[in-house]
Order: C-alpha cells, then structure tokens, then sequence
C-alpha cells in the first residue's frame, strides 16, 4: 500500500523547488491580501493570479477541483445566502415565481423522480443543487393559472458580494492546496520549524512540536496498514465493516480502535526507547541536518509577494 | 579488558522481580550472544544496562565510568542498540533522515552527518535506497537501515535485541552477514532465542528467569543439552537428530542399513 500522506505530487517545477518557508510565507501574504482586497475585481485579479502559479506548478487542475469538492455546500450557503438576503444596491433583476396547481404537481413528479434516480448512485450535491434548479425553473414558468405571484428580486451588492466571497474561498483554498501539493510534508514541517524558531524566545517547544508532527507524518502509513490488517483480522472473524445500523457500527469502531491502541501504544513505547537509547531526549541541543538555502529565485518570490501586498492596499484603500 | 560490568543489579517491574544480584562482565571486542527463552528478561537486561530502565540496586560501568542519572546520556553514547521490530525504531521520514535523527543527536555538523550517512548505508550495503520511504522497504532492508543508524554514530558496543526475529530467512540472512562482518572490530552483543544464531559468536550465556545458567564457548554451552532444554530452549537440529540417535541405540551396522534405506527411497 503506498498512501501519500498530504497528497505531495512530485514534478519538477519552479514552484516544488522554491524554498518551503518562501511559499508558507508568500501563503500567508496572499491570505492577508484577499482579506484586504475589498472589490470583485480585485478578488478576480487574484484569482487569475493564483491560476496562472497553478499552471506554472505542472500539476492537474483536477487535483484543485477536488480540494473544492468538500466545500461545495459552504460555497453554495454562502453564495446563495448573500443573493436572498443582501437587499442593497440597485434591483438589477427579478424572479416572477408562478404558484400554480400545475407547477405544484409537476413539482412532485420531479421529487419523486429525484428519489428514483437516488437509488441509481445519481446522488450527492451536486444533484441536488441541480434538481433544485430546475424545481426553480419550473415556477417561472407560465403553466395553468397562478392563484399566488412570488417576486424575488436580486439585488446587484448581493450577487457581487456573493460571488466574491465565493472568488475568495476559491482563492484560499487552491492556494493552500498548492502549498501541500508542491511540498513534501517532511519540508513543510521542517520550513514551518525554521519559521516559528523566534517562536523558543517564548518558551514555545517549537523543536519538539516539529518533531511530534514529523513522527505523526512517518507514522500514518504505517498505522493505515495496520488498519487494513486489524479490518481484515476482524472480518475474518464475522465483524461485518460493509454495511449496518447504528449499533453495529458502533462495534464495527470499536473493534478497530481497540487493537489500534493497544498496538499504537505499544509502537509508541518502542518508538521512545529507540529514540532515547539513539541519544535524544526532549529540550536537547540537536544540530540540523537538512539545511535550507534561499536562492535567487526564493528571494524573488518574495519580493513579489510583498509588492503585490503592498499594490492591494494602494489600489484597494 | 572489560567494557560492560555489572555487580549485584537488582531490578523488578512494579511488582514482579525479574533481577537480584545479577552479575555479568563482558569484555573488549567480543562478540556474546545471550541466550534465553521468551520472557526470561533479555530485552531489560539491556534496558537496565543503558540506563533506560533504572536499576534498583546494584553498580553498571560502561568502560570503566559507572552509570548515574547525571552521566547516562554520554555513557549511552558508547552504545547502540538495534531493536526487535523494524518499524518502530524508524524515526526519520526517509532512510537518509533516520541516520540523520542520531547523528543531529550527536550535534554532528551537516558535512560529518552527510559523510557518515554515505560511509555507514554503504557498509550496510543500503546506499541506493537513501531517499526511499520506510513504508517502501522490506522488514531487512528496514533492519540494515537501523543497524546503520546504530553504526553511523559510531559507539563501541553494538547489541542486537532478537535484531532478526521478525525477518523472513533473506532478511535474516542479510543482517547475520552484517553483524559478523561488525563483530570483527567491535564489541557485539546478540540476544536471541535461537541457538543457531549463536554458533559464530565468541561467548554464550544462557539466560533463565533472571540468572545465567550457562557461560562459555557455544561448542561448550550446547553440550549442556539438559540444561539448554530446562531454560526453555530449542536445542539445534542437529543435536536433536544426535539425540535421538543415541537414544535408539542403534549399533553401527544397523544405523548403516537404515541410512542406506532411507538414502535409496529418496
Ligand atoms: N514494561 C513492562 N512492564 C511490566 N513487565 C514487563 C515489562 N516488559 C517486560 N515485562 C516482563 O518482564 C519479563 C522479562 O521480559 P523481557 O525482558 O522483555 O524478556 P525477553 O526479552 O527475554 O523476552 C517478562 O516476564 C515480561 O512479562
Ligand atoms: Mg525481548
């Protein structure tokens, strides 16, 4: 089984050779940036921007997509929240919704349809949002004679301020993702260690938090594999993991978390000894091994990421 | 000249006792395996010796410096220790990480660490394999990697805790070819349950609920078939074959028919 913890794909490209601390920090640049960007347009430059750094990367934009996918909803509340209830600016559109006893039953045609169709692995959000859209469309519609006339008006500050809080989560999450997608976990620890190092001024344990988080990353591939042993140990002894009510799934957990502590606990009473028995032990003087050295092109980005800090808050104030 | 001495070590786990009065002395450059069935208190023996378990009574000198909680850091540095399970003494995120972690413990500067890494994976032979993740290697390539990392910070006793139980026959191979080749310039210590293992090694002690019950040259140790099977262990396949033999009483010529018989079946 080989699990790539933090989903790093490797390429060979400007941005998965820049320095990790460069790209936490330009991250953080760009985070400050969108939250000081107040207009659609600007967000929409930004945008471009990180589009254009993800194209450069060399990875699939699929892979962005997909960090979206679990954020859908939020994208979708927030979005529509703003359309319904921002009343200001001026009315730049209406929605005549007809209540008709027609569109009503055929309203109920297509709940049912969408109840069918569930059964047939046609489900899930996006579905959803669909068939909702054209429950909509159905109401607009002229059909029989309306005994109720719905006017919904959309207001232009909701749809802009809509869409740009929808460009900003966009925004925010592709660019993390680029971070995790270009970095190797063990670098993204080690950058982050190097950057909170003012942090041992006070009395933060940044060497020793660095050092659980790097055990943390080491270790998940090894305690995945050991769940797929412990499932399978436990099918194998008539725990059913495919299906079941609440009750058994309950012992279906339970039957996995039990052995895995057991085992987690023991792995971690190995682990210390061969850690001690290597010399360490928690607060000691270490030196580092893997070095970081900015390059012109580290110093570049970072150079650009503070200008384009410094041009949103010329042209945005 | 003794490198390894200790004097009337009592040690117990809350309440069970598995120490008292213990003594062992061994010395410069040899290569001793302790022998001892499962449970007989190898794994603490070596725990207590570098101090990760604390002793209840008793003296432990490391090269002639007794063992304090002051001092226990820099003692172990003359110490390695290869663990049983392969995965979990793996601390780096790659091969090069993990020989990196006990060299940084070392506060070795980035050129040493970077020659010690190629020196030490070359000596193992696990050069190619420097930036592969551990969830990537076999059980014996994991076991050379930590047989590495214990070199790499060059001490001068190595011991092997059942370092290849958990190996398949290649993988128990690799690492037995390992630790022969170490046992030439350093003092080596295996512990196994396995009398086969010991055969190469310059000195055997037979482990049994906290006492040595056997001390000497392997040839000497295994002559000692009864004692070897009250300490709950195995005796070699071949002395059980001997055994057997003796205990059928064949005369000479018979055994000679049989063998012959047995010889023209397969
Ligand atoms: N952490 C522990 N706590 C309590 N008892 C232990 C612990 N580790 C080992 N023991 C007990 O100490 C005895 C010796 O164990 P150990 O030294 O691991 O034996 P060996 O390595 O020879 O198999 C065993 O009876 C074992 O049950
Ligand atoms: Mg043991």
């Amino acid at each position: 089984m080989n699990v790539i913890v933090g989903r790093y794909i490797n390429r060979n490209s400007w941005v998965h050779r820049l320095d990790p601390r460069m790209k936490i920090l330009s991250l953080i640049i760009l985070m400050i940036g969108t939250f000081m960007t107040s207009t659609l347009i600007n967000m929409l430059w930004i945008l471009a921007g990180v589009f254009l750094l993800i194209l450069t990367s060399k990875i699939s934009l699929l892979n962005f997509i997909k960090s979206l996918v679990p954020l859908l909803f939020l994208m979708t509340f927030t979005f529509v929240f703003q359309v319904l209830f921002n009343k200001q600016g001026p009315i730049i559109s209406t929605l005549t919704l007809n209540l008709s006893f027609i569109t009503i039953l055929l309203n109920v045609v297509v709940i049912i349809g969408y109840q069918i169709l569930k059964r047939f692995r046609i489900r899930g959000f996006f579905w959803f949002l669909l068939t909702f859209a054209f429950i909509i469309y159905l109401y607009t519609l002229n059909l029989g004679t309306p005994f109720k006339i719905i006017n919904l008006n959309l207001y232009r500050d909701g749809l802009t301020f809509g869409l740009f809080l929808l460009v900003r989560i966009i925004i925010l999450v592709s660019a993390s993702s680029l971070l995790t997608l270009t970095t190797k976990p063990a670098d993204l620890n080690n950058g982050l260690e190097r950057l909170m190092k003012p942090l041992k001024v006070l009395k933060v344990p940044v060497d020793e938090m660095s050092m659980m988080i790097s055990i943390a990353l080491r270790f998940i591939p090894t305690l995945l594999d050991e769940v797929n042993k412990i499932m399978k140990a436990q099918a194998s002894r008539g725990v059913d993991f495919a299906s079941g009510n609440i009750k058994k799934k309950v012992v279906q957990i339970v039957s996995l978390l039990v052995p895995m502590f057991v085992i987690s606990f023991k792995r971690a009473d190995d682990l210390s000894n061969a850690m001690e028995a290597r010399g360490y032990f928690p607060g000691m003087e270490r030196s580092k091994f893997g070095i970081l050295k900015f390059r012109f092109s580290d110093y570049l980005t970072i150079l650009f990421s503070i200008s384009f800090l410094v041009g949103i808050v010329y042209f945005d104030l | 000249m003794e490198i390894i001495k200790v004097e009337n070590m009592s040690f117990s786990y809350s309440k069970e006792e598995i120490f008292k009065d213990f003594n062992i002395v061994i010395n410069k450059g040899e290569w001793i395996t302790i022998l001892g069935h499962n449970g007989s208190g190898k794994s603490t023996l070596t725990k207590v010796m570098i101090g990760l378990l604390k002793k209840e009574t008793g003296i432990i000198k490391i090269n002639g410096i007794e063992l304090t909680e002051e001092n226990v850091y820099d003692v172990r540095k003359n110490i390695g220790i290869v663990f049983q399970n392969p995965d979990n003494q793996f601390v780096g995120s790659t091969v090069k990480d993990d020989l990196a972690f006990g060299l940084e413990n070392l506060c070795l500067a980035h050129d040493e660490i970077e020659m010690r890494i190629e020196k030490y994976l070359t000596k193992v032979n696990m050069l190619e394999y420097k930036d592969k993740e551990p969830h990537n290697l076999s059980g014996g390539e994991k076991q050379r990697v930590a047989i590495a990392a214990v070199l790499s910070m060059e001490p001068e006793i190595i011991i092997l805790d059942e370092a290849t139980s958990m190996l398949d026959p290649k993988g128990k191979e690799e690492v037995i070819e390992v630790i022969k080749n170490l046992s030439e310039n350093n003092t080596v210590i295996t512990i196994t349950h396995n009398l086969s293992e010991a055969i190469l090694s310059d000195r055997v002690i037979v482990l049994n609920k906290g006492k040595i019950v056997l001390d000497g040259k392997p040839l000497a140790v295994f002559k000692e078939t009864e004692k070897i099977l009250s300490a709950g262990l195995d005796l070699l396949p071949s002395m059980k074959i001997a055994n057997k033999l003796a205990e059928l009483n064949y005369q000479d010529e018979e055994l000679k028919g049989i063998l012959w018989e047995l010889n023209s079946k397969m």
